[in-house]
């Protein structure tokens, strides 16, 4: 069965001040979708709400009809920072996050390591990693959750020629199965991806285009 | 039930053997705590006062100084990166975040009187003096619960603002207040006449600490969002 997500009249206030104002839109799984617009327009405030990172002022955010019905580790979400401990080794940071989301396979680590090129330096403490190959982790440890819903926060950022490549074969391999939900200034770089764009200005969609 | 505990134990694991692996923090809050008691004991034998009036003040004088050293580290490692988003997307419930953060800084206090208090003993020369284990124990872990559960809650609330490092100790002192007082009195009563009843003291101790942990674990939604 699809599963469908529904934000409805999404509105999040600081102070006075709309972040967020009345924002609504749909996805099923197998769309992918991504939110464009200025600086300061909410597009890391709209991911970080739908993950329940942050409380919304008013609206509601459906999974399949219910409030907040998403299973905690069933949902994804790359940030442009890593999320990784520093000090514990790549194998250690995968083992951790596995446990905590109720994923936890060694042999789906292993696949996942080699896939993103990092199996060689599982020792290494994540700290001494360069910014990309944290990047490959941050990839790496979503994917093991094996989400049904991924958000991406600039997910390019640090990462180079291949590991562009790699994200974006890894988005494309991804519609199969989750509703995937990225925030970019650079459309460029999903050239031959088939998305839905969103553009938000001041907190409010001001074209939805599926 | 048993997944919250599984994943309060996970968070709560890592803390501790990250400080079992980087040594230096859990033996620079020992360091300090071995100074603080040297000095006292020091200036206490200039002063020469008794024995059971001194020990308890500088025992959790030093205890209360060292505690900050070591607690405000409690949510350095998930500010580095936003691990603390991490965190928040796999247990769901910030309040598991805050119980395995006190379980942390509770076991560290604890393994941190346990060598500071003989230290103490040794040093202001008590060994000639009586006292009750029964109630020193209490006194205690009650105490390092109180002071575990109160410094969680302030770390959480402070680390992600620029001044963390200014604020924790100054927010610290005035809600610790009243457990310093109360853990005072009933570690000086364990040096007491038998007889000597503390039991208000430790009533209003074991409330206060369950009220800090309590309190925290309902709010610490808000808390962690700042």
């Amino acid at each position: 069965m699809a599963d469908l997500l529904e934000i409805q009249n999404l509105t999040k206030k600081i102070g006075f001040k709309n972040i967020l104002l009345d924002v609504s839109f749909a996805a099923q799984s197998g769309d992918f979708l991504v939110v464009t617009g200025p600086n300061g327009a909410g597009k890391t405030t709209l991911l970080r709400l739908i993950a329940g990172l942050i409380k919304r002022t008013s609206g509601k955010i459906l999974w399949n009809g219910s409030d907040y019905g998403l299973a905690h580790g069933s949902l994804g979400y790359i940030s442009h920072k890593s999320m990784l401990y520093e000090n514990l080794s790549v194998l250690e940071n995968m083992v951790f996050f596995g446990r905590l989301y109720e994923k936890y396979s060694q042999k789906r680590i292993e696949e996942l390591l080699k896939r993103v090129d990092l199996w060689l330096y599982r020792h290494e403490p994540a700290g001494v990693l360069s910014r990309g190959m944290q990047q490959r982790l941050a990839l790496a440890r979503t994917l093991a959750q094996e989400p049904k819903l991924v958000l991406y926060d600039e997910p390019f950022t640090g990462l180079d020629l291949d590991g562009q490549k790699l994200l974006r074969n890894i988005l494309a391999a991804k519609r199969q199965r989750s509703i995937q939900i990225l925030v970019t200034h650079d459309l460029n770089l999903l050239s031959g991806l088939e998305y839905g764009n969103i553009r938000l200005q001041r907190g409010r969609v001001v074209q939805e285009r599926g | 039930m048993g997944k919250y505990l599984n994943k309060v134990f996970l968070i709560y694991w890592k803390d501790i053997r990250d400080e079992v692996r980087s040594f230096d923090n859990l033996l620079s809050t020992i360091l300090f705590g071995v100074m603080l008691i040297f000095i006292f004991s020091f200036a206490f034998q200039l002063a020469d006062l008794d024995v059971e009036q001194a020990f308890s003040a500088i025992l959790w004088v030093s205890i209360f100084f060292s505690s900050v050293l070591a607690i405000q580290r409690s949510f350095a490692k998930e500010e580095e990166n936003n691990v603390l988003d991490g965190l928040l997307l796999g247990t769901g419930d910030r309040g598991s975040i805050f119980l395995a953060k006190f379980l942390c800084n509770l076991t560290i206090l604890l393994i941190f009187e346990a060598v500071i208090t003989p230290l103490l003993w040794i040093f202001i020369g008590a060994s000639g003096v009586k006292a009750s284990l029964g109630l020193l124990v209490p006194a205690l872990f009650l105490g390092s619960w109180g002071l575990a559960a109160i410094g969680t809650m302030l770390n959480g609330m402070t680390v992600q603002l620029p001044a963390a490092r200014l604020l924790f100790p100054i927010l610290l002192f005035p809600l610790m207040v009243p457990v310093l007082v109360a853990v005072i009195q009933c570690t000086a009563a364990a040096f007491a006449a038998p007889g000597e009843s503390v039991a208000a003291w430790l009533y209003f101790l074991a409330s206060f600490d369950l009220l800090f942990v309590i309190v925290p674990l309902l709010l610490f939604d808000y808390i962690l969002e700042g």
